[in-house]
């Protein structure tokens, strides 16, 4: 699939199908995810990959930004520890999280690409999926990405011009001839 | 929320759940999630007659939580489109309050 159909054609899915996603699809993701830049190669991201119906249930109900029946979902996490310990603060502070956004949307563009809906979700309680999966002190959970077969995509949400985002050499300057 | 049915206290206590993460959530989240959550809510909430038998299922309330599942997520598509859609949701609650309350009460009466 051309990269560019990927990244447009993504949607969040809030309504997936219960059929389970296939393991080799599953190894996919997570390769595309590991293979996304990594600030000092820190590469500080660990995957918590979720099939289990019960633990899911549990995750659903203490993420209320978590919609729909999707059967699988994978917690990203950063190790904050290692992030210190390899890039200092700026590691730990603001590498780790970025580098864990770039894993995701590699992990995004590679579902879509292989036909399953994803969401991500951030809007899960920090202290109770600390507890729930047994995350020790130093690893913090970053994004939730729900995973499973699409039941409905939605309409593409609206997008800033990229005339008001975009500058030429200096802040302020048009770069003329954007579209939108 | 799972969709699977559970019993009213296994579902009441879901409630509880999200509403306590949602509670320490709108903290930090964007202002327009506190609405979308107690939308939410309400939608859930809805569904309680579903797992407790002892409640008679409202015909209004499944009215108002269609409406609801289907536009609460314009929250992703600006403050305006869901403000309005919110405003259609209380206003439909302020014709059943009417309806409930003062005309039948009204025709009690005579």
């Amino acid at each position: 699939m051309d990269v560019f159909e990927a990244i447009k054609g993504r949607r969040s899915v809030r309504k997936y199908k219960t059929e389970p996603v296939d393991k080799e699809l599953v190894k996919k993701l997570l390769d595309a995810a590991r293979w996304a830049p990594s600030g000092g190669n820190i590469q500080p991201w660990l995957f918590i990959v979720i099939d289990d119906s019960k633990v899911l249930n549990v995750i659903r109900k203490i993420s209320p930004g978590y919609f729909g029946e999707a059967p699988l979902a994978i917690l990203v996490c950063s190790n904050r520890e290692k992030a210190y310990k390899i890039g200092g603060t700026l590691g730990r502070d603001y590498l780790s999280i970025a580098d864990c956004a770039m894993a995701v949307q590699n992990m995004l563009l590679a579902a879509y690409a292989l036909g399953l809906g994803t969401c991500v979700v951030k809007s899960f309680s920090h202290a109770a999926i600390k507890e729930v999966l047994a995350i020790p002190e130093g690893i913090e959970p970053e994004l939730l990405v729900i995973i499973g077969h699409p039941n409905q995509v939605p309409k593409p949400p609206p997008k800033v011009p990229m005339s008001e985002i975009v500058h030429l050499n200096r802040y302020g300057e048009k770069f003329s001839g954007l579209e939108g | 929320m799972s969709g699977a049915k559970s019993n009213g206290n296994d579902y009441l206590f879901e409630i509880a759940v999200f509403l306590a993460t949602s509670a320490r959530n709108c903290i930090d989240e964007p202002p327009l999630y506190g609405p979308f959550r107690l939308l939410d809510a309400l939608s859930k909430i809805a569904d309680l007659p579903k797992h407790a038998p002892c409640l008679k299922e409202d015909p209004f309330l499944q009215e108002v939580k269609a409406i609801v599942d289907e536009k609460k997520f314009l929250v992703v598509y600006g403050g305006e489109e869901f403000k309005k859609a919110i405003d259609e949701v209380v206003e439909m609650f302020a014709k059943e309050l009417k309806k409930r309350y003062l005309e039948k009460a009204k025709e009690s009466s005579e």
